[in-house]
């Protein structure tokens, strides 16, 4: 019998308008257990056209939970040069961290937004691409940060194409929580360094 | 100026020693692909596969009942960690892995320890962490154990006796390869 394969649904962004960055992004791709790489070297499955890409950029992990029933997926940075930001956090060479069911994440310059719709499969899952026009990552909304009083003006990451202030939002998201119910990782205040640059 | 001064600092890297054993390897030639004694350099971000299937695995074993892809080990670093670790991640549906007494399924992973007994089927795998300062590269290195390592339900560290005889010397971390008897631990 088979089983429901999970989707990766992922919204990318980069503010360059008309840029081949996203040439060879397919609508969808279907990929096993094993990492899948996003880089923009030839063996990467999700390959970016961005000269200040790594040829291998991170990778996304399917891996299973003990005791779990459906896949879980863990971003790790394989770029020496890059960092990139996750879910308000930074990070650089052979650091990993495991996702939500909706993720956030930012390097050289392109938003990406990840949303994981849990299906049985083991063997493989999907991933479908939607190249986004707008800017995916907005900045965080004072009440979402420990520090009410004193929020420090923070940009929102470099190249998103929000210069104005009047373009800096609230953490409106345009996305709605996934049909599973499973909770956003609340996002935290790091400093959206050189890595979203 | 000599080259000597010139050049770069040079870097401890993180080894892996590994003691494997199984009761027929012998009989069987399982680990004739293996190099014992042999170090090898690899690079930090490379998933290092072990199984039976040479074009997916980096460390084959020639026996039928390993499954294609058995496990995988790959180096991450942790946050605010100056050293690297290592994760071990079960690639066979058929067969479990036990990691001293955790057990992993298949896609199940876990942080190894740096100093543990990994086991499936009938292979016991010691294998052991020493922490280097590069983020490029580390270091594996094998050794064949003809004792078992797993004696009554509970793992010795034994110091195995390397059988590499073209090397020499072919030795444990402490560089004196010695013969454990049984009832010395």
């Amino acid at each position: 019998m088979e089983r429901p394969l999970t989707v990766l649904r992922v919204s990318l962004h980069h503010p360059t308008p008309g840029s081949a960055t996203f040439a060879y992004v397919p609508p969808q791709v279907e990929h096993d257990a094993s990492p899948l790489l996003v880089g923009r070297g030839p063996d990467a499955h999700l390959r970016l056209q961005l000269p200040r890409l790594s040829r291998q950029h991170l990778s996304l992990e399917p891996y299973l939970e003990k005791g779990g029933a459906r896949l879980a997926f863990s971003l790790k940075v394989l770029s020496r040069k890059g960092s990139v930001w996750v879910n308000g956090m930074t990070l650089r060479f052979l650091e990993q961290v495991p996702l939500g069911a909706i993720n956030r994440v930012a390097f050289s310059g392109v938003q990406m937004v990840v949303r994981i719709e849990g299906g049985t499969s083991l063997e493989a899952f999907v991933c479908c691409f939607h190249l986004s026009p707008s800017p995916l990552i907005y900045r965080l909304r004072a009440e979402e940060t420990d520090e009410r009083e004193s929020v420090p003006q923070e940009q929102p990451p470099p190249g998103s194409g929000q210069g104005a202030p009047d373009h800096l939002g609230f953490l409106h998201s345009p996305l709605q929580p996934s049909p599973g119910g499973a909770p956003e990782i609340p996002l935290q205040r790091e400093p959206l360094d050189g890595a979203l640059s | 100026m000599s080259s000597f001064e010139d050049v770069d600092t040079e870097e401890t890297v993180t080894s892996l020693h590994m003691t494997l054993y199984h009761p027929g390897h012998q009989r069987s030639g399982i680990f004739q692909s293996i190099k014992f004694c042999n170090r090898e350099t690899l690079p930090t971000s490379e998933v290092v596969k072990f199984g039976r299937n040479s074009s997916t695995c980096r460390y084959t074993f020639q026996d039928k009942q390993v499954s294609r892809v058995q496990f995988s080990l790959q180096l991450f670093k942790k946050f605010d960690s100056s050293v690297v670790s290592f994760e071990i991640k079960n690639m066979s549906k058929k067969t479990n892995l036990l990691v001293d007494d955790k057990e992993l399924s298949y896609l199940n992973k876990m942080d190894l320890p740096d100093k543990c007994l990994i086991r499936f089927g009938d292979y016991q795998f010691l294998v052991e962490k020493e922490d280097g300062e590069s983020l490029e590269f580390f270091e594996i290195q094998f050794f064949l154990s003809i004792r078992p390592l797993l004696q009554e339900n509970k793992w010795l560290p034994q110091k195995p006796t390397p059988e590499c005889g073209s090397c020499s010397p072919c030795s444990t971390q402490n560089n004196s390869p010695m013969e454990a008897g049984e009832n010395e631990w």
